[in-house]
């Protein structure tokens, strides 16, 4: 499989993280900016998805199927959760929520990859 | 007036200055401020400690039991301090405080003996190395949630120090007495 979607997305995970960090050190909300950011790696997250999921209906599966399966559902969810958990807050430490995010888009590649090698980083 | 003026910038106008800490500003709770990013890696360790944990009982459970057991305990350690510090009432941020407590102990318990006897350790648990395949976050998280629930201990304590320039102004000038706070209006809260 291609590794290019995953490299974007930790990529653009770090970039987000690091975008929002620099909000929270300046002492700002999280504005249009950061949930613009955060769709973004909603939908690259939601390629990565369909892609894991067009492999495993092709045929060969990993030996911990049922830890993917949890990873592909739980991957989506990740952006949408920090949004609204971000959002909540009406402080600085909203946008820390979002950096949280961005740090474990990448974290979750590489645990993909552990999970199925056949996914790459 | 005894707001401490940010330096307003011209980029000031165009982006939201974020609001004053929660903790000046307004009672708050463990939730809000820098709590809203604990609750979030808690919930983060939450999920994924009690997934993996249902997915290697499920699976493999005699492979390695006790680590699985201890993924399992860890899991409800995760929830209970995540629910707790959501919630911030008195009774929550005692139980909270437990939790921490019990995950700080843990982890370095579960660290050190799944180093010094890795047998029984087979396979890696949340707390396995203190944490070491999870960024030793699992051994920095209960720190700071200890801190945080310190912080919010140590200012219930002072009983509301923290005086509005709303409430400041209603007040009558001359009335330079103790007014009663709200937990002695309310009756005490623990």
């Amino acid at each position: 499989m291609n590794g290019a979607v995953p490299t974007t997305i930790i990529v653009a995970g770090l970039a987000l993280a690091g975008y929002a960090l620099l909000t929270t050190v300046r002492n700002r909300r999280m504005g249009v900016g950061l949930l613009i950011a955060l769709g973004v790696l909603e939908i690259l997250l939601l390629v990565e998805d369909g892609l894991i999921v067009a492999k495993l209906a092709s045929g060969p599966h990993p030996a911990g199927l049922a830890t993917l399966i949890g990873y592909l559902i739980a991957m989506p969810i990740v952006p949408v959760a920090a949004a609204f958990w971000g959002l909540l807050e009406r402080s600085r430490w909203g946008a820390a929520v979002v950096a949280v995010a961005g740090l474990v888009a990448p974290v979750l590649m590489v645990r993909l990859h552990q999970i199925w090698p056949v996914i790459r980083v | 007036m005894s707001e401490p003026a940010a330096p307003q910038e011209p980029v000031a106008a165009r982006e939201p200055v974020a609001a004053p800490e929660p903790a000046a500003a307004r009672p708050g709770s463990t939730r809000t401020g820098p709590g809203r990013v604990l609750v979030a890696v808690y919930a983060l360790f939450a999920l994924s400690a009690s997934a993996r944990a249902a997915v290697q009982i499920a699976t493999k459970f005699s492979h390695a039991p006790v680590a699985y057991l201890l993924s399992a305990f860890a899991a409800v350690v995760y929830i209970l301090a995540t629910v707790t510090l959501a919630v911030g009432s008195p009774t929550a941020r005692r139980i909270a405080v437990l939790s921490c407590s019990v995950e700080l102990a843990g982890v370095l318990a579960v660290g050190t003996w799944s180093l010094a006897d890795r047998a029984t350790f087979p396979d890696a648990t949340v707390w396995s190395g203190y944490g070491s395949g999870y960024g030793f976050v699992p051994l920095v998280l209960p720190v700071f949630g200890l801190l945080w629930l310190s912080r919010w201990r140590r200012r219930a304590g002072i009983r509301r120090p923290i005086v509005t320039s709303a409430e400041e102004a209603s007040q009558p000038a001359g009335a330079g007495g103790p007014v009663p706070s709200a937990e002695d209006v309310a009756g005490p809260s623990r």
